[in-house]
């Protein structure tokens, strides 16, 4: 696999290996994000995206191979670690009967973030459609509001490393829109962004370089325009079987 | 056009109650289906320990029918249990309704999120409901202890079985007649201003058992009840006359028919109705406090409200406060049997959610752990919640019953308040530890649902009642002490849950643990 971009990575995984008792479910990654890129993690269901996203976000320890962001071992450094990244998990994400509002007051508590931040969060609802949803308990939200809320969560406190877990997943156009341009954002202020996804189309339009996973391995490292189009899409076809 | 019916067809009446029958017909059988798919998620270790429980237990129930009967007490002592037999038939089925009515209508055989890819109809959920009845150990106790009194009043004799068979038929009854109860409330509760008129009956109800203690003529109504006539065909049974005991087992097994019966209609009607309570609160507004001052204030504001923001779990709280207190109440429990109370209630709140305590953030879990806070000042939010949340409902419990329970001298009052300390720590460590140990993904957003599948939520309270009563006997004994005996005692007890909190929080530090409870709740 060729290295696409050129600028030290934020994310760097060098054999990520994760084993869930009899299951390897993840086995031997390696994959890198630069600052001020965004990464597409793709591939069938099972194919290890979301272990290797929560194995980024700090939730699960890997159980072989180096992980590093912005420098730090994760293994060594995990609260340090989850104080640089923003993470939307693949389901849920939201504490039941809390509400978005009190879901921001504790993320900005626990981050340190600075007086103000408020402004920025009801920006961020306004921005995603959650205004009216602020203090409204998240155990009767949709399953779009839902996601929509999640990426709020990941990318409000703007962090170097910017975690999305399936964030299109169910989200009205409007939502995607809103998504996009914090990737677009994040990218911006130099960030490193991984996007896992289903949705190639989208993944090739939020994304530079794609990760096409397979069984817990990497089949594929390529840039995202190679994936865009019918062409890429009999290329991705050919990469899943 | 509507057209008359032709003289081939039957009559519209005629075809719907085919239908009507067909369809119950098929709900019956789809029970068995429903009980097998259950079973299935049972594997390994859990289906030897399954086995081993169900064993146990009904080589227990054997043991509690058959060896009162050999007992060798006087006459005077047998015919005191022969008399209180009709009221404690009483007991079972108030304790069943109120169990089933608490908990929304009993507890589902198959969870709601599972359930719904399913055509499982009302009559299904309700039979359901009822084969799920008995794995509560409350249930269980009084099982036993009917089925012992009954075999202690009869005594060795080849009868014993007839004896036994009104009693058994009767905990068949009384659960069923329960459950018709428990739909109805539900019903009630999910109509027009139905929370309101749920709480009026239960006041009202309240009040007017308040009215029969104070009056004194609780044991009269009580000696009045029908059940007397359970323990006549007891009698009949064990005498060996056997035509006015086939009556009474007749007459049993009808009632029994027809509640079923009922309680699949009633389950119907409330299938029919949203859940108002639970559905507005899901949509509710709430106002926004000021940010937090402390990482640990943050955190315990978000476990408070997983809890005080549930229907289910506020409604199983107010039961768990009130109930207790109301029996002492009645029973004019003095202050050694007060100090049984505590580990009943502690245990009873644990076992609505602290058992299995990080499923209150459900699908939440995930994000709550890749936030930036050491894991171990997230344990300790967690079990201040949970302790604060016993310690209301203990001490709810024990003023209620300290109104009727004698002179508050300092050793009693001392011997209590530390017992209800003791066993509310001792029941969060425990809580925690299984939390950690053996994670559960459930969703408590219904108030049928359990924190741990029923058979393991068996296993949970009778090891909880075991450990708590004995402490409570322990701190019972206290009362009769110098008040400094209460103290003294505490110390080892408290320092021993503190012990296992400690490695419960290790435990949960470690981040392969707290990754494998995480993915399993949030899953």
């Amino acid at each position: 696999m060729s290295q696409v971009s050129s600028t030290a990575p934020l994310v760097d995984v060098d054999a990520l290996w994760v084993r869930f008792g009899p299951v390897d479910a993840v086995q031997g990654i390696d994959l890198s994000v630069p600052a001020g890129t965004a990464t597409a993690l793709l591939g069938r269901n099972g194919a290890g995206k979301s272990t290797t996203m929560r194995v980024l976000a700090g939730v699960i320890p890997p159980t072989g191979g180096l992980v590093r962001v912005a420098g730090l071992d994760i293994r060594q450094d995990t609260l340090a670690v989850k104080r640089l990244t923003g993470y939307c998990p693949d389901v849920g994400g939201l504490v039941p009967r809390a509400t978005p509002w009190e879901h921001l007051q504790l993320a900005a508590r626990l981050r340190r973030m600075e007086v103000g931040w408020e402004a920025r969060a009801r920006d961020m609802l306004e921005r995603f459609d959650l205004g009216a949803a602020t203090h409204r308990v998240t155990a009767g939200f949709s399953h779009g509001m839902g996601r929509r809320m999640s990426v709020i969560l990941a990318a409000f406190h703007k962090p170097k490393v910017l975690l999305l877990d399936e964030p299109f997943d169910g989200v009205d156009p409007l939502g995607v829109e809103a998504t996009m341009e914090v990737i677009a954002d994040a990218r911006a202020e130099g960030a490193a962004v991984l996007v896992s996804t289903h949705l190639r189309e989208l993944a090739v339009e939020a994304c530079q370089d794609t990760y096409v996973l397979r069984g817990g391995q990497a089949v594929a490292q390529l840039p995202a325009a190679q994936m865009s189009g019918e062409e890429g899409a009999r290329a991705y076809r050919s990469l899943l079987d | 056009m509507p057209t008359a019916v032709s003289s081939t067809e039957a009559p519209p009446s005629a075809s719907r109650r085919t239908s009507w029958l067909r369809e119950q017909r098929r709900a019956v059988g789809d029970v068995g289906p429903l009980l097998r798919f259950r079973a299935a998620s049972v594997r390994g270790r859990s289906r030897t320990a399954l086995v081993l429980v169900t064993s146990t237990m009904l080589a227990l129930t054997v043991v509690a029918a058959w060896f009162p009967a050999f007992l060798p007490e006087g006459d005077e002592r047998r015919s005191d249990v022969l008399l209180l037999l009709p009221s404690g038939y009483v007991g079972v089925l108030v304790i069943a309704m109120i169990s089933a009515a608490a908990s929304g209508g009993g507890r589902e055989l198959l969870p709601r999120e599972q359930g719904v890819a399913y055509p499982v109809s009302a009559t299904t959920d309700h039979l359901g409901a009822l084969l799920m009845a008995p794995l509560n150990i409350a249930w269980i106790v009084q099982a036993w202890t009917l089925l012992g009194a009954t075999a202690y009043v009869v005594g060795p004799r080849w009868t014993l079985p007839l004896a036994l068979a009104p009693t058994l038929i009767w905990l068949a009854a009384a659960t069923a007649i329960a459950q018709v109860a428990a739909w109805t409330i539900e019903w009630i509760r999910r109509g027009y201003r139905g929370v309101l008129t749920v709480r009026l009956i239960t006041i009202a109800l309240a009040l007017g058992l308040g009215l029969l203690i104070v009056t004194d003529n609780l044991v009269k109504v009580l000696d009045k009840s029908p059940t007397v006539r359970i323990l006549f065909g007891v009698l009949y049974g064990a005498d060996a006359q056997v035509w006015p005991w086939l009556q009474v087992v007749a007459a049993l097994l009808a009632i029994t028919l027809v509640a079923v019966s009922l309680g699949a209609i009633a389950a119907g009607a409330v299938v029919r109705r949203p859940a108002r309570d639970e559905l507005r609160e899901e949509s509710s507004v709430r106002e926004a406090r000021g940010n937090p001052t402390s990482d640990f204030v943050a955190l315990l504001r978000t476990d408070r409200v997983a809890i005080w923001r549930s229907v289910p779990l506020r409604r199983g709280l107010a039961v768990l406060a009130l109930l207790p207190g109301l029996v002492a109440l009645a029973g004019g429990l003095d202050w050694l049997m007060l100090s049984i109370l505590p580990g009943l209630v502690a245990s009873g709140g644990a076992l609505l959610f602290g058992v299995n305590a990080w499923c209150l953030d459900g699908r939440g879990a995930l994000w709550r752990d890749s936030v930036p806070v050491s894991p171990r000042l997230g344990f300790a939010s967690r079990a201040v919640v949970l302790m604060e949340v016993l310690l209301l409902v203990t001490t709810l419990t024990l003023l209620m019953g300290a109104v009727r329970a004698g002179e508050p001298t300092l050793s009693r009052v001392l011997a209590v308040v530390c017992c209800g300390i003791v066993v509310t720590i001792q029941v969060v460590a425990t809580a925690l530890r299984w939390s950690v140990k053996a994670p559960f993904a459930v969703d408590l957003r219904s108030a049928r649902a359990t924190p741990a599948p029923p058979v393991v939520m068996v296993g949970y309270s009778a090891r909880l009642a075991f450990s708590t009563t004995l402490t409570g006997m322990v701190f019972g004994v206290a009362t009769f002490a110098p008040w400094y005996w209460s103290l003294l005692l505490s110390v080892p007890f408290v320092l021993f849950s503190t012990r296992k909190l400690i490695s419960t929080s290790n435990a949960w530090a470690d981040p392969e643990t707290r990754s494998r409870v995480v993915a399993t709740v949030a899953s």
